[in-house]
C-alpha cells in the first residue's frame, strides 16, 4: 500500500487517536498527590486513626500518591521530550520508561487491592463486630499491607516487562472483574443489613423521616462508590480486552483511539478515592482542622 | 507500511524486501453499517443503565422494608433502645466498667429490643446479656441482630446514644474517637447498661 496517496475517504472515516494535552494529565497528578498526601498526613499525625480501618484508607492513599507522582514525572519528561532535550528512543529514557511504567502499574493494582481491602475490612467489622478486634489485629493488618505490596511490586514489574504477553492483560482484566464482583457483593450484603437494621428501627414511633432520609444516602453513597469504581476501571479494562480480541476490527479500533481519555479517567480516580472514602471522616476532617488551627495559631505567633 | 523491492542486478534469483513495521496497515473503515464509535456509546449507555439500575434497586430496598413489628403481640409495647457498652476483648459482660488502656476497642452497641410483658423479661435480659447473640426467639436474625451497634470506625461520633441512628458505614464512616469514647465511657456507662437490666 503506498503510504503517500491517502485517499481522501479514509481520512474521513479514520479513527484518529485522541490526544489529550499533557498539561491535564499534570493538573490532576498534582490535585492528586496533594490530596493523598494530605491524607497520610492526617492519618500518621492523629493517634485516633492508627486503627485498621485507617490503615488500609492510608494505603490507598500511598498507592495513589506514587501514581500520581509517576505520572506527573512522565508528563513533565514528556515536557522535556516536546523541548527536545530528551531522545526518546535512548536507552536511558526507556529504562526511565519502563520503571514509571511499572511504578504505575503496581500503582494500579495496589489501588484495586487497596479498595479490596477497605471493604472486606467493613465486612468483618459489621458482620463479625465482636471478633473483629481479634481477627483485624495491627500486625495481621500490616501483614495484610506487606503481601499487597509485594504482590503489586513484582506483578507490577512482571506486567511491563512483559506486557506483549496475552497472560498479562488477561491478569489484569480478571482481577478487575474480580474485585468489582467483589466489592458489588460485600457492599450490597452491608447495605442490606443496614436496610434490615433502620427498618427495625423505623418501627418504633417517630423515626420515619429519618428512615427515609438516610435510607436514600446510603443508597446514594454506596452508588457513587461502585460507579465511581466501575467508570474509572472499566474503560481500561475493556481497551485491553479490545486488543486482545479485536485488533482489526475497524470498531475497536475507534475505542481504542480513546486510549489517552482512559487514562485520564484511572489518574482521576486517584483523586476521587480521598473524597469517597477518606474525607467522609468526620475524624479525619477533624484532624485537618485540628492542623490548620494549630498551623495558623503558630503563624500568628511568629507574626506577633 | 511502505515496501521496497530490490532486484539485484544479475539476474538474481533472489528478490529482497524490505519491510517496515512502524506504521502498522491502517484498518479499512469502508462500509461500516453503524457509527464508527458505537462501541464507545454502548459501552457508556450500559455502564450509566447498570449505576442507575443499581440506585433505584438500592432505593426500593430503602423503601419496600416496611417496618412490622415482628415479636410484637396484640397489645402495643414500648421499645427501648438501649445502648450498651463492650469490651471488645471478647468479654460479654456489658455491665463491666471499660478499661482505659483499652478504649480503642470500646463498641457500643444499641441493641433494639421491645419491652415485653414481664414473663419476657429474661429471655430480654438473656438477650441484653449476650448483646444479642444466640437468642433462641431470633434465632434466624442472630446475624443481622449484631447490626444494631455502631462500629468504632463507622459511628457517627457526635450522637452515640440517639435513635433513628442510621448513619452506617455507607451514609458516612466516622469513628468514635479514643477521646469521644472516652468522655462516653465516663458520662454513660453505668447507666446505659443498667437501663437492660432494669427493664
Amino acid at each position: 500500500m503506498n503510504p503517500s496517496a491517502e485517499s481522501p475517504s479514509s481520512i474521513h472515516t479514520d479513527c484518529a487517536e485522541v490526544q489529550v494535552p499533557g498539561q491535564v494529565f499534570l493538573v490532576i497528578a498534582v490535585a492528586s498527590l496533594s490530596e493523598n498526601l494530605l491524607v497520610i498526613v492526617a492519618v500518621i499525625k492523629n493517634k485516633n486513626l492508627h486503627s485498621p480501618m485507617y490503615c488500609f484508607i492510608c494505603n490507598l492513599a500511598v498507592f495513589n500518591t506514587i501514581s500520581s507522582f509517576s505520572k506527573a514525572l512522565e508528563n513533565i519528561l514528556l515536557l522535556f521530550k516536546d523541548a527536545g532535550r530528551l531522545n526518546s528512543r535512548g536507552p536511558f529514557e526507556l529504562k526511565i520508561d519502563d520503571i514509571m511504567d511499572s511504578l504505575l502499574c503496581m500503582c494500579f493494582l495496589g489501588s484495586i487491592f487497596s479498595i479490596l481491602a477497605i471493604a472486606v475490612d467493613r465486612y468483618i467489622s459489621i458482620f463479625h463486630a465482636l471478633r473483629y478486634h481479634m481477627l483485624m489485629t495491627m500486625r495481621r493488618v500490616l501483614i495484610i499491607l506487606f503481601t499487597i505490596w509485594v504482590l503489586c511490586g513484582t506483578s507490577g514489574a512482571l506486567m511491563v516487562g512483559f506486557f506483549e504477553a496475552a497472560t498479562v492483560k488477561i491478569f489484569f482484566i480478571v482481577l478487575f472483574f474480580t474485585a468489582l464482583l467483589l466489592i458489588l457483593l460485600l457492599y450490597v450484603h452491608m447495605f442490606l443489613l443496614a436496610r434490615h437494621h433502620a427498618n427495625r428501627i423505623a418501627s418504633m414511633p417517630g423515626a420515619q423521616a429519618q428512615h427515609r432520609k438516610s435510607g436514600l444516602r446510603g443508597a446514594l453513597t454506596l452508588t457513587i462508590l461502585i460507579g465511581v469504581f466501575v467508570a474509572c476501571w472499566a474503560p481500561f479494562s475493556l481497551h485491553l480486552l479490545i486488543m486482545m480480541i479485536c485488533p482489526e476490527n475497524p470498531y475497536c479500533e475507534c475505542y481504542r483511539s480513546l486510549f489517552q481519555l482512559h487514562v485520564v479517567l484511572l489518574v482521576s480516580h486517584a483523586v476521587i478515592d480521598p473524597a469517597i472514602y477518606a474525607f467522609r471522616s468526620v475524624e479525619l476532617r477533624n484532624t485537618y482542622k485540628k492542623m490548620l488551627l494549630s498551623s495558623a495559631s503558630r503563624i500568628c505567633k511568629r507574626c506577633a | 507500511m511502505s515496501e521496497y523491492s530490490n532486484r539485484s542486478q544479475a539476474g538474481a534469483d533472489y528478490e529482497w524486501h524490505y519491510e517496515y513495521y512502524e506504521d502498522e496497515e491502517p484498518v479499512s473503515f469502508e462500509g461500516l453499517r453503524a457509527n464508527r464509535y458505537s462501541i464507545v456509546i454502548g459501552f457508556w449507555v450500559g455502564l450509566a443503565v447498570f449505576v442507575i439500575f443499581m440506585f433505584f434497586v438500592l432505593t426500593l430496598l430503602t423503601k419496600t422494608g416496611a417496618p412490622h413489628p415482628e415479636m410484637c403481640d396484640a397489645s402495643m409495647k414500648p421499645h427501648v433502645l438501649i445502648g450498651c457498652e463492650l469490651e471488645v476483648g471478647g468479654s460479654l459482660a456489658f455491665s463491666l466498667p471499660p478499661l482505659p488502656d483499652q478504649s480503642r476497642s470500646l463498641f457500643h452497641f444499641y441493641i433494639h429490643k421491645e419491652e415485653r410483658v414481664k414473663t419476657h423479661k429474661d429471655a430480654v435480659i438473656g438477650r441484653g446479656m449476650h448483646c444479642g447473640r444466640g437468642n433462641a426467639e431470633r434465632a434466624d436474625e442472630d446475624e443481622h441482630f449484631m447490626s444494631s451497634f455502631n462500629i468504632p470506625n463507622f459511628v457517627n461520633s457526635e450522637q452515640s446514644s440517639s435513635l433513628g441512628h442510621d448513619d452506617f458505614l455507607l451514609s458516612e464512616p466516622p469513628i468514635i474517637t479514643d477521646g469521644q469514647s472516652d468522655e462516653l465511657k465516663t458520662a454513660e456507662p453505668a447507666h446505659l447498661c443498667y437501663d437492660i437490666i432494669r427493664h
